[in-house]
């Protein structure tokens, strides 16, 4: 299974690929050996598989090996869990104890779970430990830390498997809890939740399930500062503050993955977990509950119909966020499956004229909480679908498709009665186990019955725009069902209403003599509300000269049940039905299918990103220069700084590591001395000031350290730093940090920072210079739209078109290569002026050869990149191949999975790979907890679809889904049922097809259409953004302005209001002079540390922040009273803290 | 009289007089007599009159048929103008209703108010804060002088400044105890298991050392929480950075013997009556009602019933809105105005002649940073006059017995600061609050604060009864004569109660006899 299969053309890919990678280590590494960097070779390690990795970062030595031959039958997580139970039982590895085993085998599992790429099991598993049930029997428990959030639910909760099988084979029992222990936890999870916040929430009933029968222990560290208040000092319980990582194994992993879990137990028949049952029946029926959402499910007939909506996504919504569409709300995002070449992995399309006509709040990248099928989605233009449906202020109803006629239209438009096309692939259901919803009537499927019935010349262009005789004669003549483009959305009204319209038209209705236009008198329409029944229908019309114009209306009229003379050919229909779509069929004669059965709701959920990485303050450099560089970190105050009137200026007190010269020893803070030797940390001990070679004191025992407080000569280091480059000092900013946060406190060379600086370039925590993407997959490309040409593409290996034909146009269409890169131009300035810092410091600093010798972005295009997910310790390599106008990188799905991240909205980050080879070093990371996490440990080097995230198996890449597939979606099918069928990634895996010939459903214009930056960055105050928010709800059919506005007190404003007059009563104060902080104010008045004044920290302003505009939000759209009373006593509140009850200020109306 | 008075009239017979013994006799009606008695029964050996040598009992039995002599002055005292929350004028309770009832109430017959009530004390349109850093600083040092006040008549205590820069004290020359007198800022536990106690005053902090060798100390240290004044004697070490204790005073209430307040008839206590949440125990609660009307079969209740002149509630009458979130699915009156016409609608159903005082909590309408003033206009307009509304805390004064009503949230941070304080048994933290003289020292904690000129939560004047509520749970304990009740609740347990494992106790209600201060607990349920 493991075995690398790829075509003669992949295989060459990969190959320069990994040609060009070694040229640049080799560059690297000559610039590294002259020892002016921590270590004189590149510090990155490359890994050419997950075995690779995940023997590097756990360190168990012979687990690669034993990887690599266990895949070779089982699957990822089956394999897991044998390597886990080995390691355990002592067959892999070598430890000491049993504690010890048991440690390293849930590490190396969990590692192997998340390919050898997240923190987690160095940094989310802190410890395993072994400790005594009351009945004298041993138990294990894991000690989780925060990081353990990086690996994901399925790992969390499969490393408490993973325990209880070694432990079985250890003769170890199972956890018992005491009674408050398992109250504990009921206590501590519902806490953590309101202060953290968890994705998934059991109910306590489930938490005591869990905890009652899970025969591991969880156990953490606290993260938070809130401690429980009942269950307290508890024996077996080392804190009483929140353990995060317990809190996200047992909720987000336990009870929300618990059908994962059991299907292990099943397979490997691990007694024991029976309870699982019990877990997941209860949480189907919260599933239920949760549904109940706002629409209330009528009969049975409509809920056999359509999908229940569920407002689970609008949830703690926030202020200038807008929402879209409420749950399934008919006006809303209308489901259409398939694909682009930019949607799928948890990222859709909509059509640009949508994101237009909603004021320009969705954009490229935007991030949407969503109805189904998951819970969000990154968002893509893809104008292959259809747009917004909008009233404008003449009247008129039209859909608008193209986005320029979107811009163009704008102004006018009064109403959006329907926010367009949404385009979700099969693969996201699958992925998200959820049921397949109606499909709705599209030309795809109509296509399809047509073919099948029809066998003619005309190509799919052609019969996509049907005119209305061709319609109605394909349906009477081959008892087709009606074109799409003729289906109007009956179900959407009542019978009641169809029969209004059918009366209204034949009474009022006057059809011309061609049969192409159908006037209705407009007042009259309009009145009657039959208007409205027409834009309910999505049935486009104008407004000229006080008639409603429809043109080609025969469809229409024959669905109304109306003959040629518009006069009614039925005298009754069931008033029964749940809508008209039952009496549309039976009075037409024609088969008319459900239009658009399904709406997604959605609101934003964050907008996109594409920026520089910058730490705050943002140095150039990660050298100290403590307090003498101001707040503002400047190098140059700091060598122009006098610590007193009579001290040598530029001499400065930091934190620094000591290195001595063994030749010579000298002491000082460079890698390398001046005699040429190389140094090495010094160890002392912190205490006795003695010497300590083996890092611990001989005199105390206590541990060293190189670091100590020393005065050095800045002024001097600084100057040099300029005279070694040849470089001019007049930068605006040159920034450096005020403390190393490594535990050696080794410091760059200043000369990197002068360099960064020139091309104003930032540093993050392991000196690599970053750019911050939201992440949005790419399947194929065309060279005009990436601002590249055709042959410059050809010269990186792109030979054919995805019809096979010769790449040599513009505009042809290309399969994207797995590791290749799209990012917008701001990204494309600065990874160019980092090519320029690069050349520079390979010439002036190093003194080699320039390697890049870029002049401009067409120079950049085919070079070397490392992505590099938030929370991962893992960089991919990856090749830059186009840019782009949308702020979010592109790149192939398996790209974005080998870095543990889908597109729901996420952001990762690029760097130039030859920045990484030469200045990141795994000296310079902080000490901290998490500190090893967003940093490039190790590189994968190739990617194998099999060993990325299996998210990523679930894409499918057919050109077309199958009739079948359409008419099942009626049936609510699961997607599981087609997993076989369809031409997804899963099946393709294993043959050279896993990287070749992916195609896709729906192409779009352009994959950086739309607007380029989303509105909601672009307002200033609270109270625009509410505005904006609440002015798109009042124009959308679909949103519910006054349920927006409630949803936004009750989740964003009033909590804000209640903290802050909370935090006002109870805050510490702080010294204005030396920042010194108290709890409370100290009795004295003045800063007891250095007499300075000492001020609040939380102030009147922002108590009251909120107020004014709750106020105005609650009254202008008329919240619930309870929400408005709420407000009102808070208010009262605020008035008593803020006003003195004896100086009642007096207004100049009191004087009139 | 006032207390200055007072102390004038010692003055000019050659005594001193403690401020407590003053105020005593200043809240006594007959003071010329009563100063009269004192003076004549004094023991020569006494050069500072305190509270110990003034016989209450003595005296009135001296004075004849004390009570009723009491109750008649009482009246009248209670038509001067006091800081009195009532819209109204305290009605006269109409002899119809008076007549209705059994031989008790004779005294009342007379056809004057029966049920006086006097405020002492109440924030109630008296806040001046606004917010500003100035008003926090002046808040603690109001604290501070006010306690350290107390502990300066108890030990000779000196400022910290002057411990560091006395030059005398350096010379090697400081074996001498010293005493100061500070704010307890932060409390710590060394590596070697000692407790270092920072304190300041005004002018400056000093660390001071609990050994763990020294167990009574240590084991008093354990129960100190932030922000108290506490007296501290011990010696400095020769740096002068660290005093090593050897003793703590602490503004406890001094050890006096029980006095007949002269009062009589009985007082319920209640609070947390949480009307309009899903889980209030309206049966119970009515149950209650019909007992104050002494529509009871019980003869021994309805004697009781009959007794009854005063209902105290301390804070929590209704749920509220918005005190805790997803607070709407556990009402069942959503609205807040309902819920205190609800409750308003219940307190009509009680008697006119019973007096009852209302103060607020933390689930009611008002601002939730303490002290809290009285409910707004509009709220109190629904009630009945029989009803006197003040502030939290606030100390009222019932017929000569003072009642120091705190709705009791700083019972939270007690629980989680003291080893030995805990829900179940409220009257622990009440005894830290009176050994301390304040009810609640914790700044940051659970409890918001108003930063007002004065800390009003100080207990100056010692009361005879101190009524908390907000824990659910029933306590009633003596502390030192003065009696501390905690009134349980009339909600059974909530959802967040059962998560922090807390078991209230129901409809259970304290009664208390005003002239002997013998309690009984009463239950609905």
């Amino acid at each position: 299974m493991t075995e690398f299969v790829a075509s003669e053309s992949m295989m060459e890919y990969f190959n320069n690929l990994e040609n060009k990678l070694n040229y640049e280590i080799q560059i690297a590494g000559k610039a590294r050996s002259h020892g002016k960097d921590p270590s004189s070779n590149v510090e990155i390690p490359v890994a050419k598989d997950l075995a690779d990795r995940v023997e590097n970062l756990i360190g168990v030595s012979g687990v690669a090996e034993r990887i690599r031959e266990l895949e070779n039958d089982k699957s990822r997580e089956e394999a897991a869990l044998s390597l886990g139970k080995e390691v355990a039982e002592g067959y892999v590895g070598n430890f000491e104890s049993k504690k010890d085993s048991v440690e390293s085998a849930i590490r190396v599992a969990v590692a192997m779970l998340t390919e050898g790429v997240v923190a987690a099991p160095i940094e989310g598993i802190d410890s395993v430990n072994l400790a005594k049930n009351d009945d004298g029997t041993e138990y294990i428990s894991i000690f989780y830390a925060g990081p353990v959030r990086s690996a994901g639910g399925t790992a969390q909760a499969l490393s408490v498997l993973v325990g209880d099988y070694v432990r079985r084979g250890l003769n170890i029992d199972r956890y018992k809890p005491r009674k408050e222990e398992v109250e504990r936890y009921v206590e501590e999870i519902t806490l953590y939740r309101r202060v953290a916040g968890l994705q998934y929430m059991p109910s306590e009933e489930e938490i005591r399930l869990i905890v009652e029968n899970c025969p591991i222990c969880l156990d953490g560290e606290p993260t938070e500062q809130a401690e429980v208040e009942g269950y307290r000092d508890l024996e077996r319980v080392g804190t009483n503050r929140i353990r995060g990582g317990v809190g996200l194994v047992l909720a987000e992993g336990i009870a929300l993955k618990a059908p994962k879990i059991q299907k292990y137990v099943k397979k490997y028949d691990i007694d024991g977990w029976e309870w699982l049952d019990t877990l997941m029946s209860g949480e189907k029926s919260e599933k239920k509950d949760d549904g109940g959402g706002t629409e209330e499910s009528g009969d049975n007939k409509k809920s056999e119909k359509k999908p229940k909506p569920k407002d689970k996504y609008l949830r703690d919504l926030i202020a200038g966020r807008p929402v879209f569409s409420h749950p399934s709300r008919p006006g809303g995002f209308r489901l259409r499956y398939g694909r682009s070449r930019n949607t799928s992995f948890a990222s859709a399309g909509i059509n640009p004229a949508s994101m237009v006509i909603m004021d320009k709040f969705i954009v490229a990248g935007t991030q949407l909480k969503v109805e189904i099928p998951g819970k969000a989605m990154g968002m893509a233009p893809v104008d292959f679908i259809e747009g917004p449906t909008v009233r404008l202020k003449s009247g008129d109803v039209l859909r608008i498709d193209d986005v320029n006629d979107a811009y163009e239209l704008y102004p006018q438009v009064e109403h959006i009665i329907d926010i367009g096309e949404m385009l979700i692939n099969y693969g996201d259901f699958l992925e998200n186990n959820h049921p397949l919803v109606p499909s709705p009537y599209c030309f795809e499927w109509w296509i399809q019955e047509y073919r099948n019935t029809v066998s003619d010349t005309c190509t799919d262009e052609e019969l996509e725009d049907l005119t209305q005789d061709d319609a109605l004669r394909v349906c009477d003549q081959y008892n087709v069902p009606l074109h799409p483009k003729f289906t109007y959305l009956w179900h959407d009204i009542t019978p009641q209403e169809f029969e209004n319209l059918a009366r209204f038209v034949s009474e009022h209705g006057n059809l011309s003599d061609d049969n192409s236009v159908l006037q209705i008198p407009y007042n009259n329409a309009d009145d009657n509300g039959i208007k409205l029944i027409l834009e309910k229908l999505l049935l486009f019309h104008k407004v000229r000269d006080g008639m409603i114009l429809i043109s080609e209306p025969l469809p229409f009229i024959r669905c109304l049940g109306l003959n040629s003379n518009l006069e009614l050919k039925w005298d009754d229909i069931d008033f029964d039905d749940e809508d008209a779509q039952y009496a549309v069929n039976n009075v037409s004669g024609v088969v008319v299918r459900d239009r658009s059965l399904t709406r997604v709701g959605a609101r934003m959920g964050r907008p996109e990103k594409s920026n520089r990485r910058k730490m705050s303050p943002v140095p150039n450099v990660l050298f100290p220069i403590g307090d003498s560089g101001g707040n503002t970190r400047q190098l140059d105050d700091a060598s122009n700084y006098k610590a007193t009137m009579n001290s040598k200026v530029g001499e400065i007190k930091v934190e620094i590591g000591i290195r001595e010269c063994q030749s010579c020893g000298i002491e000082t803070y460079e890698c390398r001395c001046d005699c040429g030797e190389f140094t090495f940390p010094k160890m002392s001990c912190p205490w006795c000031d003695i010497k300590a070679n083996d890092g611990v004191c001989p005199k105390c025992g206590a541990k060293a350290s190189s670091v100590k407080t020393k005065n050095i000569d800045f002024k001097s280091i600084y100057q040099k730093a300029f005279e070694n480059l040849g470089e001019r000092d007049n930068f605006e900013s040159f920034k450096g940090v005020k403390r190393l946060m490594s535990k050696n406190m080794t410091p760059e060379p200043i000369e990197k920072g002068v360099l960064r600086a020139k091309y104003n370039l930032y540093t993050f925590k392991d000196a690599t210079v970053r750019y911050d993407m939201s992440d949005i997959p790419l399947t194929h490309i065309r060279p005009d739209e990436l601002g590249v040409t055709a042959y410059q593409l050809r010269e990186l290996g792109y030979t054919e078109d995805i019809y096979g034909k010769p790449f040599t146009k513009d505009d042809q269409i290309v399969c994207l290569k797995v590791q290749d890169l799209v990012v917008p131009y701001d990204a494309a300035d600065y990874l160019l002026k980092t090519a320029q810092y690069i050349d520079d410091l390979l010439v002036k600093y190093y003194g080699l050869e320039p390697y890049y010798n870029a002049k401009t972005i067409d120079d950049i295009v085919g070079v070397l990149l490392m992505g590099l997910a938030p929370h991962t310790s893992a960089g991919v390599l990856g090749r830059l191949v186009g840019f782009t106008k949308a702020s979010v990188g592109f790149a192939h799905p398996f790209f974005h999975a080998a870095k543990r991240r889908n597109c729901d909205g996420d952001e990762d980050c690029v760097m130039l790979l030859m920045d990484g080879l030469i200045n990141f070093s795994p000296e310079y990371l902080p000490d901290k907890r998490g500190g090893k996490m967003d940093a490039p440990l190790v590189l994968t080097t190739r990617i194998d679809p099999n060993e990325v995230d299996k998210e990523a198996h679930n894409i499918d890449v057919c050109p077309r889904y199958p009739l079948e597939f359409y008419e099942s979606t009626l049936n609510f099918t699961n997607p599981k049922d087609f997993e076989d069928t369809m031409d997804i990634v899963n099946n393709r895996l294993g043959t050279p097809q896993q990287y070749d010939n992916f195609l896709y459903t729906h192409d779009t214009t352009d994959i950086a259409a739309g607007p380029k930056i989303s509105a909601y960055k672009t307002f200033g105050s609270m109270l625009e953004k509410v505005e904006s928010q609440l002015e798109l709800a009042d124009k959308i059919r679909a949103v519910d302005a006054s349920d927006v506005a409630e949803r936004v007190l009750m989740s964003h404003f009033l909590p804000d209001l209640i903290g802050n007059l909370r935090a006002f009563s109870r805050q510490g104060t702080r010294c204005v002079k030396c920042g010194e902080k108290f709890r409370r104010p100290p009795l004295s008045g003045n800063c007891t540390r250095c007499g300075g004044k000492v001020i609040l920290t939380v102030h009147e302003g922002a108590v009251k922040k909120y107020l004014d505009i709750s106020s105005k939000v609650a009254n202008d759209y008329n919240v619930s009273e309870y929400t408005k009373q709420r407000i009102e006593i808070i208010g009262y509140e605020i008035k008593s803290l803020f006003e003195n009850d004896k100086s009642k200020q007096i207004g100049l109306s009191d004087f009139m | 009289m006032s207390e200055t008075d007072v102390l004038r009239m010692f003055a000019e017979a050659g005594y001193q007089i403690s401020p407590d013994a003053a105020e005593l006799i200043a809240s006594q009606s007959s003071q010329d007599e009563l100063v009269d008695y004192v003076l004549k029964n004094i023991d020569d050996s006494v050069l500072v009159v305190d509270v110990d040598d003034i016989d209450l009992d003595g005296f009135l039995s001296h004075n004849g048929n004390g009570s009723e002599n009491d109750t008649s002055t009482v009246t009248e005292n209670s038509a001067e103008p006091e800081l009195n929350c009532s819209s109204e004028p305290f009605n006269a309770s109409p002899v119809t209703h008076s007549s209705q009832l059994q031989s008790s109430f004779s005294p009342d017959l007379s056809g004057k108010t029966a049920n006086p009530v006097k405020v002492i004390s109440d924030i109630t349109n008296q806040s001046t804060c606004v917010g500003e850093y100035m008003e926090f600083v002046q808040y603690f040092r109001d604290r501070y002088s006010k306690l350290s006040e107390i502990i300066r008549g108890r030990i000779n205590a000196r400022p910290v400044e002057s411990l560091t820069k006395n030059r005398r004290l350096g010379d090697g020359g400081n074996n001498d105890e010293v005493s100061v007198i500070g704010m307890i800022s932060d409390v710590r536990t060394t590596t070697n298991g000692h407790k270092l106690i920072e304190i300041e005053d005004n002018t400056g902090s000093l660390s001071v050392l609990v050994r763990t060798a020294d167990k009574e100390l240590f084991e008093q240290a354990n129960s100190f929480v932030l922000d108290e004044v506490v007296g501290v004697t011990g010696m400095l070490t020769n740096d002068k950075k660290l005093l090593i204790a050897s003793k703590f005073t602490l503004p406890d209430l001094p050890n006096t013997n029980f006095t007949n307040k002269g009062s009589h008839g009985k007082a319920v206590f209640i609070s947390d009556v949480h009307v309009g949440s899903s889980t209030f125990l309206e049966d119970e609660w009515l149950r209650f009602i019909d007992f104050l009307n002494g529509y009871i079969d019980d003869k021994k209740m309805q004697d009781i019933s009959n007794d009854i002149r005063y209902v105290v509630v301390s804070g929590d009458l209704v749920d509220g809105i918005g005190i805790y979130p997803g607070q709407d699915k556990e009402l069942s009156i959503p609205d807040v105005y309902e819920q205190y016409r609800k409750a308003a609608e219940y307190f009509k159903q009680i008697p006119e002649h019973i007096t009852v005082i209302i103060g607020p909590g933390n689930h009611d309408a008002v601002r939730q940073a303490e002290p809290q003033p009285c409910f707004g206009e509009e709220l109190k307009s629904y009630f009945p006059k029989n009803v006197t509304f003040v502030g939290n805390p606030a100390m009222v004064d019932l017929d000569g017995v003072k009642v120091l009503m705190y709705h009791g949230r700083s019972i939270d941070d007690f629980v989680a600061s003291v080893p030995h304080v805990s829900y179940q048994k409220p009257t622990t933290a009440m005894v830290e609050m009176m050994k301390f003289r304040h009810l609640s020292p914790i700044y940051g904690g659970r409890v918001s604060i108003a930063p007002e000129k004065h800390d009003h939560f100080v207990i100056n004047q010692i009361p005879d009864i101190l009524h908390c509520g907000h824990v659910h749970t029933v306590g009633v304990e003596p502390y030192k004569n003065v009696l501390l009740i905690n009134s349980g609740t009339w909600q059974s347990q909530t959802e967040f109660q059962k998560r922090v494992n807390l078991v209230p106790d129901p409809a259970r209600v304290p009664v208390v006899d005003l002239s002997n201060m013998k309690t009984s607990i009463l239950k609905f349920n």
